[in-house]
């Protein structure tokens, strides 16, 4: 589901892609793109009406990417909607606070669903947020490290407040989906799309699109 | 008397009640003043001009596209020839057609009956007529966006006419597969826009959403909750469950927005007023227009209640609120239209598809509500089901929970006067004990000062008697010298 449209006339190429932030409430999902969308962290000034849908213009290597982050709600309750929010999304971005053991279980719960829904298409970024909270760290660096390499993720540590690791997370994983839409697209043939393309509604299908080049963008750097 | 009542009668002037085209009939209001026979007539002459405007106005394009494929004919290939040649013969066809008349035939009426067209009754005035009126509108608006495309309006006229064309063959199709054929041609234009004829990204956006708007017009009324899907059970279903669930209060739903402020009440029934009015716009994208709307009107409820950037932790559970509070219209129908007819691009990552995602959200959490995601017990929520019982019930015994909002409010007010009529009847009192104790304290103090002036009476004694005494005691003031005396000294 690489929605890379090919750009208007000119060398560069401009990409298109859908990014979903999953986390359990309270893990700083919002504060972490309020960060890196407006630079802004618990700003009594904050004029952003939302923090939900945001938008992000990136310029990599020449190559134009237009970011759209989607926020999902992160309630218990709420938890089996994942699969609407999610379908059609280029990366995943899977965040935990790294002082509550439960919000890594939780994001080990979501990567088993993404991987199950939408294969390897999906870039995975496990994300242990509020490092400046080191002192009460309850999840262990080694743990997670292992595990996100394990189901073919990256780890990156961030701290929202402190405003540490946040651009560096975003424009590794836009680097990876650039490289996953193109070898989606030589796969397809020649790059010429004539189908599929934007076609909306990934068919929840367990079997299909397993069959991609073996971990194409998570086991390159 | 009589002559009293007679004159306030409704005076009709029999000249008013005549055909206005004075053939001697009576005419009727609903036929503009005309009778039967001249209105038919006057209608016919008016379709007639109109169908003679719509003539020339193809006929224009098509010349305007001969010209265009002339020129580029020798650049063109071989396939595009063909092609072309077909489009013309195809276009021939319908400008004999104006597709206001040719919606009243089915397909069957098409081929054979051509000429019939023409002198086809002209239809009576009624829904049909409005729907195209709209659609006409729809189209004009059309042709004067494509007026500024230059060569590739040509093109993309060329394109549409073509594919509704093909659509109207397709009608007795599966919904799936002409949504299929639908987001195809979405794909194929703007593709070819930005291969062949080198538009601009910001240009082909806006292209496609006119060309959204024209096609999804004339289309609506086959593809909106077609007959051969469940789509209208769904509906049903929903809105049954939605109304079943009546009972389920902001709280239950951890709703971040503080309907007591009201600026806060203001926006959500702004918001609901939104999302229903999704059920009267035709254009998928106008559709998405509202529910939008919607979700801005919530953000900037939760925004006021919480000062803070709303997050999806707070929208997606107020969005589930506005939905079971405003319980839309056809909603499961809307939802399934928008993504089978909604143009691809605009549903996968634009702002718009966040939001309609998080309706499709909502109406599935609505689905699948149970106790548990309500943070209730099951008998709790069995017997809320059940309309045993009412929460609102509970937690407000004031007043009944099926009062409107305003009568709530007033309520309350009401309250609140009572309570500040208390409060100032307190002052009051207190103010005149208040009065009392000043008037008691100065009392107390001058009597209790008259008893120590009574008790202590002052004695005055004689002035001059001690300080001759003091005098007397002084033996030796006699030796001391004269007090000095002042001196006056000459020059």
């Amino acid at each position: 589901m690489a929605a890379a449209g090919s750009g208007a006339g000119g060398g560069g190429r401009s990409f298109s892609f859908k990014v979903v932030l999953l986390g359990e409430g309270c893990v700083g999902k919002t504060s972490l793109v309020l960060r890196y969308c407006e630079n802004k962290f618990n700003d009594k000034h904050i004029t952003t009406l939302q923090a939900s849908f945001l938008t992000k213009k990136l310029n990599i290597g020449g190559k134009r990417v237009n970011l759209a982050i989607w926020d999902t709600a992160g309630q218990e309750r709420f938890h089996a909607l994942g699969p609407i929010y999610y379908r059609d999304s280029n990366g995943a971005i899977l965040v935990y606070d790294i002082t509550d053991e439960d919000s890594f279980q939780k994001v080990k719960n979501w990567v088993k669903e993404l991987r199950k829904m939408l294969g390897n298409e999906i870039c995975l970024c496990i994300v242990g947020n509020k490092i400046d909270l080191e002192k009460e760290r309850h999840v262990s660096v080694q743990e997670a490290e292992t595990y996100a390499e394990s189901v073919g993720a990256k780890h990156y540590h961030t701290s929202a407040k402190q405003n540490k690791g946040i651009e560096e997370l975003f424009l590794d994983l836009c680097k990876r989906m650039i490289e996953t839409a193109q070898v989606d697209e030589r796969a397809r043939g020649n790059g010429s799309s004539q189908s599929g393309t934007g076609r909306r509604g990934v068919q929840i299908i367990d079997d299909e699109p397993q069959a991609q080049s073996s971990g194409g963008c998570c086991s390159s750097g | 008397m009589s002559l009293k009542s007679e004159r306030r009668g409704i005076h009709v002037d029999q000249s008013e009640l005549l055909c206005k085209k004075g053939c001697g009939y009576y005419g009727n209001p609903a036929w503009q003043g005309f009778c039967s026979k001249c209105w038919r007539e006057e209608y016919h002459k008016a379709r007639q001009k109109q169908i003679q405007d719509d003539w020339e106005l193809a006929e224009r394009l098509q010349r305007e596209e001969e010209e265009a494929y002339a020129s580029s004919q020798s650049t063109q290939g071989a396939q595009s020839l063909t092609f072309s040649k077909f489009e013309e013969k195809k276009s021939n066809e319908k400008t004999r057609k104006v597709t206001t008349v040719k919606k009243f035939f089915s397909a069957s009426s098409r081929t054979g009956a051509k000429k019939e067209i023409h002198e086809a009754k002209a239809p009576s005035p009624s829904i049909n007529r409005q729907v195209s009126i709209e659609t006409d509108r729809a189209s004009k608006e059309f042709i004067e966006f494509l007026k500024t495309c230059h060569k590739s309006g040509q093109e993309i006229y060329k394109q549409c006419k073509m594919f509704l064309e093909a659509m109207h063959h397709k009608r007795e199709l599966s919904i799936e597969e002409q949504s299929e054929c639908a987001q195809d041609f979405y794909q194929n234009v703007a593709e070819k826009l930005q291969t062949r004829s080198k538009v601009s990204p910001e240009k082909v956006e806006k292209a496609m959403d006119q060309i959204e708007k024209y096609i999804m017009t004339r289309l609506y009324k086959y593809v909106f909750c077609p007959e051969t899907t469940d789509d209208e059970k769904k509906d049903l279903v929903v809105q049954k469950r939605i109304r079943a669930l009546h009972w389920v209060t902001p709280q239950m739903l951890c709703v971040p927005v503080n309907e007591e402020i009201p600026e806060v009440s203001d926006m959500v029934v702004k918001a609901i007023t939104d999302i229903i009015e999704m059920d009267s716009k035709r254009v998928p994208r106008d559709k998405l227009a509202c529910i939008t709307q919607c979700s801005k009107h919530i953000f900037n409820a939760i925004k006021i209640t919480k000062n803070e950037p709303a997050s999806a932790d707070d929208f997606l559970p107020t969005l589930i609120y506005i939905v079971l509070k405003g319980n839309p219209p056809r909603l499961q129908s809307n939802i399934q239209y928008i993504t089978r007819f909604c143009n691809p691009s605009r549903l996968m990552t634009g702002e718009d598809g966040y939001y309609f995602t998080n309706l499709c959200c909502a109406v599935a959490f609505i689905e699948k509500l149970d106790a548990q995601s309500l943070n209730l017990s099951q008998e709790d929520f069995d017997r809320y089901m059940s309309g045993q019982t009412s929460p609102k019930k509970q937690e407000s015994e004031n007043w009944s929970s099926d009062v409107c909002l305003g009568v709530k409010q007033m309520y309350k007010n009401l309250d609140l006067l009572s309570q500040l009529n208390e409060r100032q009847e307190r002052i009051v009192s207190e103010a005149k004990k208040l009065e009392k104790d000043l008037i008691d304290w100065t009392d107390g103090i001058t009597k209790e000062v008259q008893d120590i002036v009574e008790k202590y009476p002052l004695e005055i004694k004689p002035k001059n008697q001690p300080l001759a005494a003091i005098d007397s005691e002084n033996v030796e003031n006699d030796k001391l010298p004269p007090p000095l005396q002042p001196q006056v000294y000459a020059g």
